[in-house]
């Protein structure tokens, strides 16, 4: 018989053999359906804008493209993470893998770095649809500025067509889009691991985000006035401390208005969401390390 | 001295229920040991405590009590596992990827990779007769296949050790014994088999020691021969044997003080004829 090899307590290559799995696993669930309505919709609002609206359209088109961005990415990490571990257990193929030599831990980021592969392929692809068709309707709005624009102020008004278009400073708000689908899908990954349905996981998990996103008003509401209570203020920094605070990451209103994201605050709202990333990955590990299969 | 493949020593698991004040215990006090290269069955009705204490060994679940090791690693350390191939109790893998990408997964996860990993999932597909399905999707495989391929995957680690939980349930006939004929093949290759099954033809086939487990406890254990047999009785089977002949032979035996406990026609074992009606070329 041959002699068990060395057991490495930690390997790139099995999380690395679980992600990729997992990728073909969510790819193969036809998650990519989202992803044509995401460019249905982004067209479709193009379109919509030519005709309907009196702002600037690009301006019109950046708001819908981003904010469609968010929401999809969100909602594709959150069904995609709540199945993953109910599903293994229930098809006892979690057991066949954790019965090789593979930590619980590994299986975990294993998992989880599958879904974080996904995601990001996702915003990647909807990335190049919204700058597609941010394109076009940049080309079209030059064309007709061509036609109806007095020769002496073309230069002008195209420039400012194309400053309202896709340009980088968009790059840091996609980021942060990224950031927060990824956050809250390590946050479904977590209540996945103490819930026993994917309904409750799903459900709990929208109820977080909604929190995540009113909690700032909250707290300003709450605190803001010159009389609060001591419980009130415990009160909110409980929330403030196991919540993240999502509203944080919605900084995608002021880039699609043209204004540029100061680099200061890409860095500390990206590493406070990279913070909450870890912290929910530690905790997802402590609970499922010490659960019975 | 040879090694111990298993060895559990005072073992118990409590389960606590909701609304129950007293906890469920799976298993109480359980110790026992299986040489390395031993065929060890452990049977029991169904809620007598296998499972969770095969999924004690296989880390799955910790035990309330006791310890248990593999090949002398203690069975809550990863490490233990690089010895053991699993197969589950119908066993369900990713249904999208074929016979041979599913033993590419999971030879990648017993570390295994390159060509080594290439060669060692064609060989697989080929011990448990995959080879021509190898291209093809789980979703397509029958039962018998899906039984296949979990064995192929349990061994793709070169184990020590199988853990095999019902590897004939829902089995017809001819893969069931296809497959008890891959467990001997393993068992000749040195490999420790710890078979869970409620076939018990086949474990009396297959086995060299039982444990019997009930209400979490182990109630009897031992070998085969000597927990069926009857020291005080032999079996003769004789052919054309006349009346007479029969009469002559209960008559010789009462007067040596011997007494014919029972005369029958021997039956044929139903699997064998089974097997031999269905085997017969048209």
């Amino acid at each position: 018989m041959p002699a068990s090899p060395k057991h490495s307590l930690f390997s790139p290559r099995r999380v690395l053999a679980l992600a990729h799995n997992t990728l073909l696993e969510l790819v193969r669930l036809k998650v990519f359906y989202f992803l044509l309505l995401f460019a249905f919709l982004v067209i479709g609002s193009s379109i919509f804008t030519v005709k309907f609206s009196f702002q600037n359209p690009l301006q019109v088109l950046k708001d819908i493209g981003l904010g469609a961005m968010s929401i999809f990415s969100w909602l594709l990490g959150l069904l995609c993470t709540a199945g993953l571990l109910p599903k293994d257990q229930e098809d006892r193929t979690l057991y066949t893998i954790l019965a090789k030599p593979v930590s619980r831990f590994e299986y975990l980021l294993g998992k989880l770095s599958g879904v974080f592969f996904l995601l990001t392929l996702a915003v990647v692809l909807m990335s190049v649809v919204f700058a597609g068709v941010l394109g076009l309707r940049e080309q079209q709005e030059i064309a007709a500025a061509v036609q109806n624009t007095p020769p002496e102020s073309l230069a002008q008004e195209i420039e400012s067509i194309r400053s309202a278009a896709f340009q980088a400073n968009l790059l840091p708000g996609i980021l942060l889009i990224l950031l927060k689908s990824l956050l809250c899908s390590t946050l479904t990954l977590l209540l996945s691991t103490i819930a026993s349905s994917s309904v409750f996981t799903i459900l709990s998990s929208v109820v977080i985000y909604l929190i995540g996103h009113v909690q700032g008003i909250a707290r300003e509401a709450w605190l803001g006035g010159g009389e609060t209570t001591a419980v009130l203020k415990v009160l909110s920094a409980s929330v403030a401390l196991v919540f993240p605070d999502l509203q944080l990451f919605n900084v995608v209103d002021e880039i699609a208005v043209g204004t540029a994201l100061p680099m200061a605050l890409f860095w500390q709202v990206g590493g406070l969401g990279l913070f909450y990333i870890l912290i929910y990955f530690l905790l997802a590990q402590v609970v499922f390390a010490s659960r019975e299969l | 001295m040879s090694i111990s493949a298993i060895s559990i020593q005072n073992l118990s698991k409590e389960f606590h229920v909701p609304f129950r004040r007293e906890p469920l215990r799976a298993v109480k006090n359980l110790s026992l040991e299986v040489p390395a290269g031993e065929v060890y069955g452990l049977l029991g009705p169904n809620g007598s405590g296998k499972s969770t204490t095969m999924k004690i060994l296989l880390g799955l679940v910790s035990p309330s009590a006791g310890s248990s090791f593999l090949f002398n690693v203690n069975s809550r350390h990863v490490e233990s596992r690089e010895s053991v191939g699993f197969l589950p109790e119908n066993p369900y893998f990713y249904k999208y990827l074929t016979g041979l990408e599913t033993l590419l997964f999971f030879g990648k996860l017993c570390g295994l990779r390159g060509k080594t990993l290439q060669d060692k999932a064609r060989l697989m597909l080929q011990t448990v007769g995959l080879a021509d399905a190898a291209d093809r999707r789980l979703g397509g495989y029958s039962k018998g296949m899906l039984q296949r391929i979990g064995l192929a995957q349990a061994l793709i680690g070169e184990p020590r050790l199988l853990v095999l939980d019902e590897p004939t349930a829902g089995v017809d006939p001819a893969g069931s014994h296809e497959i008890r004929d891959l467990i001997l093949q393993f068992k000749a290759q040195g490999i420790t088999v710890l078979l869970c099954s409620h076939m018990l033809n086949q474990v009396q086939e297959i086995c060299d020691r039982i444990g019997v487990m009930n209400r979490g406890e182990l109630v009897a254990e031992g070998r085969l021969d000597e927990l069926l047999s009857s020291p005080n009785q032999t079996e003769l089977v004789l052919e054309n044997a006349s009346p007479s002949l029969l009469e002559t032979c209960a008559r010789l035996a009462a007067e040596s003080g011997a007494r014919v406990v029972e005369n029958r026609k021997p039956h044929a074992d139903l699997e064998r004829f089974f097997l031999k009606i269905t085997r017969q070329k048209p």
